[in-house]
């Protein structure tokens, strides 16, 4: 998936990954990734938990509007299943957007 | 989901659960870095959003396996992977949508596909303006791609994928990994 984020991004178009093995992600050299050390096969976390997907996806993007260099690694530290999720503030993305 | 076909063996499925614990994938990745940090030499590139979010395309991007039920099959006899893609429209059903990929436990993502393809979610985000609209196409592609096959994936694969979200106007794409 590294190679993929890189050739994309070198088409001129930014890209945002998630991550569940942030050695692989480190040494590839994704433009932009956030790690969650969740199971594999839970890139957004559990099935039928759109308050978690969300926050992952939430996260994402603001990452995508912040970061201000090539592989920055975020890593929110969600523990698996020990963690409780609400609706994330959207607005916030906005503000960091500069609208 | 529901298209029938061979379950993976069980000892594939006991070798996912293993894998499935994050200390042992870990371990896993520090094995598969060495194999790869050739093929990403150079320095990594960096390009930026050309436009307010909120009229922002996103195409996703998944190596998760996810295809149309209607296409074939990720090649999961070939040792060294499929570096084949399958194009996923914009305005697909989920329920048209399938997961081959034997090398990592996909129970919950048959359940709920948001899981590692979350067009849905996407789809929502732009109904609230968070975004602008999701792509006409996104990408399914299978992880887990060796050899030979690793090299069709950077000089072939990768490069159409690219070539696409530029003709389609993407502005960035999301990518999921299995």
């Amino acid at each position: 998936m590294g190679l993929v984020t890189r050739e994309i991004e070198a088409a001129g178009i930014p890209t945002v990954a998630i991550s569940l093995a942030l050695e692989i992600t480190q040494n590839v050299g994704v433009p932009r990734a956030l790690f969650v050390k969740w199971p594999l096969g839970h890139p957004l976390g559990e099935a039928n938990a759109p308050a978690q997907q969300r926050t992952i996806l939430f996260e994402s993007l603001r990452l995508l509007l912040t970061a201000t260099e090539p592989g920055v690694i975020a890593e929110p530290g969600y523990r698996w299943r020990r963690q409780e999720y609400s609706e994330p503030v959207w607005g916030e993305l906005e503000i960091v957007n500069g609208e | 989901m529901s298209n029938p076909k061979p379950s993976a063996s069980f000892i594939q499925r006991l070798q996912n659960r293993f894998f499935a614990i994050p200390a042992v994938a870990e371990w896993w990745a520090g094995r598969f870095v060495r194999r790869v940090r050739s093929s990403a030499d150079g320095p990594t590139p960096f390009a930026h959003l050309t436009k307010p979010l909120a009229e922002c395309t996103v195409a996703l991007i998944t190596t998760g396996g996810v295809h149309l039920t209607s296409q074939p099959a990720f090649d999961m006899a070939d040792p060294d992977g499929d570096a084949t893609l399958r194009e996923i429209p914009g305005d697909v059903a989920l329920a048209d949508l399938t997961i081959t990929h034997d090398y990592y436990n996909h129970s919950s993502a048959d359940r709920d596909l948001n899981v590692i393809f979350p067009l849905e979610q996407f789809r929502e985000l732009a109904q609230r303006g968070v975004i602008g609209g999701v792509a006409r196409r996104h990408f399914g592609l299978m992880g887990h791609i060796e050899g030979e096959h690793l090299r069709r994936l950077q000089e072939k694969t990768a490069p159409e994928i690219a070539a696409k979200l530029r003709a389609d106007g993407v502005d960035f794409a999301f990518l999921t990994p299995a």
